[in-house]
Order: C-alpha cells, then structure tokens, then sequence
C-alpha cells in the first residue's frame, strides 16, 4: 500500500471545510507535505465539486 | 613519495572536523590538518568555537548567571545566600576544563572514524596538493583527491585601540581575566561584545559598550533588539550607540578612550581592560600558494558557489573563510554537505533557515526574515506576538521579560520569520525553524498541542495572535 500522504494540519482542515480530498492536491513542503497554501491553489484552479 | 587522500581537510574547527567526519563515515580516506596550539604547545582540535568562542563563553555565561542569580534573584523565592563569592580563576578553570574535555573528545571521534590528524599548518598548492609545516618545521606533502578549506576567522583589530594583551584585549583575552575588571570597555555592540559584556558585568564590572552604529543590533528585528536594550540595559550594561573610537591612550594598568557621541562631540572615558569586539574577518593567511587556482572575493574571503565550491576543481570550502553568518551551525553544515557531495550524494544546504542566538540571559534568538526585511521586499505579512509575562511557566520560572514574535505571509499564512528575547530563546527560535523547513503556516502551529506548562507555549500564543486568536492575551482585533 503507499504511504499516507502527508498533510499539515491546516491544509487538512482548509481541505475538510472546502470537501476537497487532498489525494488530489499536490504538496510542495518537505517530502510532498501538503501545506495550506497547495490547498488554497488547488481551490483557485479547481474549484471544489458539490 | 608523499601520502595519497580522498580528502584533505585543512582546519579543524566546527566546519572542518565535521567534514572530516562525516567523509570518514562515508567510506572517503581523510585526514584533517590543524595548527592550533594549547598552552602546552600541543595541538589540539577545535578551532575558535571550541577554544576560544561558543564554548568557553557559554560556560562563563553560565557560571556568572548563577552567581548573579544566587547574589540578586533567590529573595524573590525566600531563599536567603549571604556571603556569595566568586572565584574568579577558579570559574575560567571550569571553563578551561570543559575545553580540554571536548577538544580531547574530537581527537577520539577522529580515532572511531579513522580521519588522520595532522598538526601543523597546511597551505594548499596547485594540483589539489597540501603542504604541511608541522611544529617542528618540518615540511611534509599530501596528495588529495579534494581540498575542504575550513581555516575559519580572526578577530578585526582596529588600529585606534591596537590589543596589547594586557589592557587591551580581543575576545579570547576577554575568557582569561583572573580578575573583575572595575571597570570594563567594550568596543562593539554586537553578539560577542554583549555576551562578554553579560558576563564581566555580572561579577560587578562597570561595563560600558560603545557601538559605532546608530541601530542597536541592526541585523536583528527592531522590536526585538528594543526590547532587548531595555533589558540588558536594566542589568547594568551601558549601552552607547553613535559611540565612533577615534583614539585610545594606555598609561600603566588603564586606558583612556576616545570617542564621538551621537552629536558628534568628543567624549572620553576610563576602563580598566578594554575589549576590542568590533568583528571577525575570514583567515586566509598563508593558505594559499600563488597557483593554487583558489580565487578570494573583495571582502577577502574564498569565493565559493552555493555548494561551497571554488575556482578550482576539486577543492571546496567552507564555515567563517566563505560568504554566509560566522556560526558554528553553519560551518558544520557546510561541511556535512561538502563531504556527502565529494561521496556523491546530492546533498543541499538550506541557507535561508539558520537560527542565530545571543547567549546574554534572557537569551536572543532569531530564525527567518525580520519585520524590517519584509518591509523593504514589499512582502505583505502579520505579525503575533506573547509576552513572557503571561506565561505561567516563566512566571514560576521567576524569568518573565521578553516576548515571541512570529512572523506569517499574509497571503499563505506560511512563516518567514521568528524572533524572540526571553527565557531559552535559543531553544524556542528552533521549534519554529523545524515548522518553516516543513512549510508550516501559523495557523499549522496554533492547531498543534503544546505541553503545559511549558514556555514552548509562548510560541503557540504567538502563532494563534498572527490571525488574533491567541487565547492568553487580549487580542488587537480581528478573531
């Protein structure tokens, strides 16, 4: 199985309150951490589905 | 025929004996030269941070902070300490010990990793070859498949109060009082003038510190630095910004300086010993031979690129003789990088995350870029701050001066920047540069639990009030 993809915690709240799985954002910390601002440019891009 | 390496590394201070033995660990042929000397004329490692700078200091520090504490702090506990004393031989032999104990650790780690060392002075010529002149005289060569140049720094003399070892001394003289000078001058305000200062000022010396800058620690955030003038100032330390040396004059066991005030008038004042801290400058005397191929910038240091790499193939350099802060991390750092790429690897050096500490007490700390930095890039940021005063733990800890400030882009929320003065700064700054290396936001560093009561919740705070959340405070505005 891969490795539980990483994901600070802000990201993962920014990602819950917008119901974006964050499997589909791509992380630019450390080891591919998803940070908040990934989050918020994948928002920008994509908006959340409904 | 002379001895074949895979490195040789000249210089073994923080950045070169680190070098040495991280290319050991790595299965490289090594050796490290070194020229410096104890007293009994025997080569020891090390270099300044061990002999002469971070350690030796910090044990003064520390020995005089307890002997200030015990004298004017353990009333406010009820502890009643008549009669304390400070010997002053006897706290710089601890000092000298503590340097005999960690130099002789280094010549072990060296044994464990199979480095060679070598005692004497190394000067690189063409070729990737390095002579060396033991103390002897006698010279020898080695062969090198790579140069790691680590021959550090030297204190800046100024020729308006030229060292005499005497009355006027540099840093490493400042370490070797047998005695409280009544009264003590310091030439410099920065890092080492301050934490000398601290020291000699605590076993009651007059001290007073002239800077020839207007900003008092210029390169550190201003709401920072103000608070910690407040502060240091308190303790006694008499701080004189616009304070510009012109002149010095020695008569038996005084010295009498010259300065100009911040009106440009002349002033003049008394000390018993002088200390001369206005800078290091790289050391690169007799390093290098005409055609070793290396190149030096303007300022005099080895010109490197960002993997320390010079001009010439094959030879690399690293610590207080290259661009970057004189600090012992960063020399070490280097040094693993260097070593791990002579191996191979791909290794890379964040410059950008490097915290720096003045040890005074409250301790100084700062990673990442200050509030003055950001205002001239035009980077938009907030800013949350925490007293120590509304910590529980620092209160109990008797240790509530000083505050956090932490930093946040204000679009991204990610951090740029930490800066505290306050009890165990150094140690606090960290936890923040570990969250800047993994891209944290403020808001990342609120969410997370913080034991209690811990002074590490300072920083919690400070993160929480960059969006005007903090819990412990009132908060300006926004929620």
């Amino acid at each position: 199985a891969p490795a539980e993809k990483l994901v600070n915690p802000a990201a993962r709240k920014l990602a819950e309150e917008n119901n974006v799985n964050t499997a589909a954002v791509s992380g630019t910390g450390k080891d591919g951490r998803v940070l908040k601002e990934d989050v918020a440019n994948h928002l920008k891009s994509a908006p959340a589905a409904t | 025929m002379s001895e074949k390496f895979d490195v040789v590394v000249i210089g073994s201070g923080p950045a070169g004996y680190v070098a040495a033995i991280r290319a050991a660990q790595l299965g490289l042929k090594t050796a490290c030269i070194e020229k410096w000397r104890n007293e009994e004329g025997k080569g020891v490692n090390g270099g300044t941070c061990l002999n002469v700078g971070c350690i030796p200091s910090k044990a003064l520090l520390d020995s005089s902070y307890k002997y200030h504490e015990a004298k004017d702090d353990f009333a406010v506990h009820g502890i009643t300490a008549s009669g304390v004393e400070i010997n002053v031989p006897a706290m710089v032999a601890r000092k000298n010990q503590i340097i005999k104990n960690l130099t002789g650790g280094i010549a072990g780690l060296f044994k464990a990793n199979g480095v060679t060392s070598v005692f004497g002075t190394g000067k690189l010529l063409a070729g990737k070859k390095v002579e060396v002149t033991d103390h002897e005289g006698k010279v020898s060569v080695l062969e090198a498949n790579h140069v790691i140049l680590a021959s550090g720094s030297s204190p800046i003399n100024i020729p308006v109060a030229p060292v005499d070892n005497d009355v006027i001394v540099n840093s490493t003289g400042a370490l070797e009082f047998q005695s409280v000078p009544a009264r003590l001058g310091v030439i410099g305000g920065g890092v080492i003038g301050l934490e000398l200062g601290s020291v000699w000022n605590r076993l009651g010396s007059k001290v007073v510190v002239l800077e020839a800058l207007d900003t008092f620690l210029g390169i550190m955030d201003q709401q920072i630095a103000k608070e910690a003038n407040k502060i240091l100032t308190k303790q006694g330390l008499d701080i004189r910004t616009s304070s510009r040396v012109t002149g010095s004059e020695v008569k038996g066991k005084e010295v009498t300086v010259t300065y100009t005030d911040k009106d440009g008038n002349e002033q003049k004042e008394t000390f018993d010993k002088l200390i001369v801290c206005v800078g290091r400058r790289p050391y690169t005397e007799n390093l290098l031979a005409a055609d070793s191929g290396v190149n030096l910038d303007e300022r005099g240091f080895i010109f490197v690129n960002e993997y320390c790499e010079t001009n010439a193939p094959g030879v690399w350099a690293i610590g207080d003789v290259v661009r970057g802060p004189m600090l012992a991390h960063k020399g070490s750092e280097e040094g693993v990088m260097v070593a791990e790429r002579i191996a191979g690897q791909k290794s890379q050096m964040n410059y950008d995350i490097i915290p720096s500490v003045i040890y005074t007490h409250p301790e100084v700390a700062a990673v990442g870029k200050t509030e003055e930095q950001l205002k001239a890039s035009g980077e938009p940021y907030n800013v949350g701050t925490f007293p120590f005063a509304a910590s529980g733990r620092a209160m109990a800890a008797n240790e509530s001066q000083g505050l956090v400030k932490i930093i946040a882009h204000a679009e991204t929320d990610r951090i740029l920047g930490c800066h505290i003065v306050g009890p165990s700064a150094a140690d606090l700054v960290q936890q923040v540069a570990i969250a800047m290396e993994f891209g944290s936001s403020a808001e990342d560093l609120g969410m997370m639990v913080f034991g209690h009561p811990t002074l590490s919740e300072a920083i919690h705070e400070a993160a929480l009030a960059v969006h005007g959340h903090a819990i412990h405070i009132a908060n300006k505005k926004k929620r």
